[in-house]
């Protein structure tokens, strides 16, 4: 079981420079291929720019987090505003619970992404699920 | 500037269902999309590894699926950028060679705020749910009458 202890705990990204390569980059791994008038990022490319946070925690060696057990459970993403080439965004994010259910642990992280103008551009809220070994 | 959104927010009804979406997910996309978001965790890339986690074989990241249904709402709407909010649960595993189709209804439409909601599910192709209680908030421009 994590130690209760690290809730609380946040970690930030570097600043993520959004450029039309990484968008459509995303866009071809995803089969999102529809171009509009403007390019602008699908809203779950909100995980590319705030990976690093999540990346962070499954990493932090003091939590330790079985991350060989662990499987994304569930996924909240609000939209504040549309994500284009030349956005430099940083993401912040906070593991807010560790909880267990029967024999499975329940890891939360909630992220917030800000532009340069320091500006809400998404949150996100992601619960991990540590399965038994 | 000022998004056209290709669907008519008049013309939607509540219980109106989405043109579904079914992506035939593969071992190629799954490393694409490791590379594409920067989540090369072993437990998608490596079978060895996925094996010894206790996984029947490498599985494909959540948000691949997540992203599924992200377009097929975005589809329909015709814009992306009149998503609002989209939430939901990895209800199971989706594997390489696994069909996987999203589909959704409107669970309701507020004329005031311009809202949309509508109902999301992923299922593979023995009919599992692998992505449930999805959820999604598309609000429209407001009309030049208003």
């Amino acid at each position: 079981m994590t130690d209760a202890r690290w809730v609380g705990r946040s970690y930030e990204t570097a600043p993520f420079d959004v450029t039309e390569q990484s968008i459509r980059d995303y866009m071809a791994a995803v089969g999102d291929l529809r171009e509009d008038d403007e390019l602008i990022a699908p809203p779950t490319y909100a995980m590319v720019y705030g990976f690093d946070a999540y990346w962070q925690l499954w990493t932090d060696q003091e939590v330790a987090l079985d991350v060989a057990h662990l499987v994304h459970g569930e996924q909240r993403f609000t939209f504040q505003r549309p994500v284009r080439p030349g956005d430099r965004i940083k993401t912040t994010g906070r593991l807010t619970a560790i909880n267990s259910r029967g024999e499975m642990e329940l890891v939360s992280f909630e992220l917030k992404a800000r532009d340069a103008e320091d500006r809400l551009v998404s949150d996100g809220t992601a619960l991990f699920i540590i399965r038994k070994p | 500037m000022k998004t056209i959104s290709t669907l008519d927010f008049d013309r939607v009804t509540p219980g109106q269902t989405l043109p579904p979406l079914t992506k035939h997910v593969t071992v190629e996309q799954i490393r694409q999309y490791a590379e594409a978001s920067g989540d090369r965790n072993p437990i998608h890339l490596d079978e060895t590894f996925a094996r010894s986690a206790g996984l029947p074989g490498v599985i494909a990241h959540g948000m691949l699926t997540m992203a599924f249904a992200n377009q097929m709402v975005t589809d329909w709407l015709g814009d992306r950028s009149l998503l609002k909010s989209l939430h939901g649960r990895f209800a199971g595993m989706v594997l390489p060679g696994d069909d996987v189709t999203c589909s959704g209804s409107v669970a309701s439409k507020d004329d005031e705020t311009r809202r949309l909601v509508i109902n999301l599910l992923v299922s593979n192709q023995r009919g599992e749910k692998v992505f449930n209680k999805g959820v999604a908030e598309a609000e429209f421009p407001a009309t030049k009458e208003q």
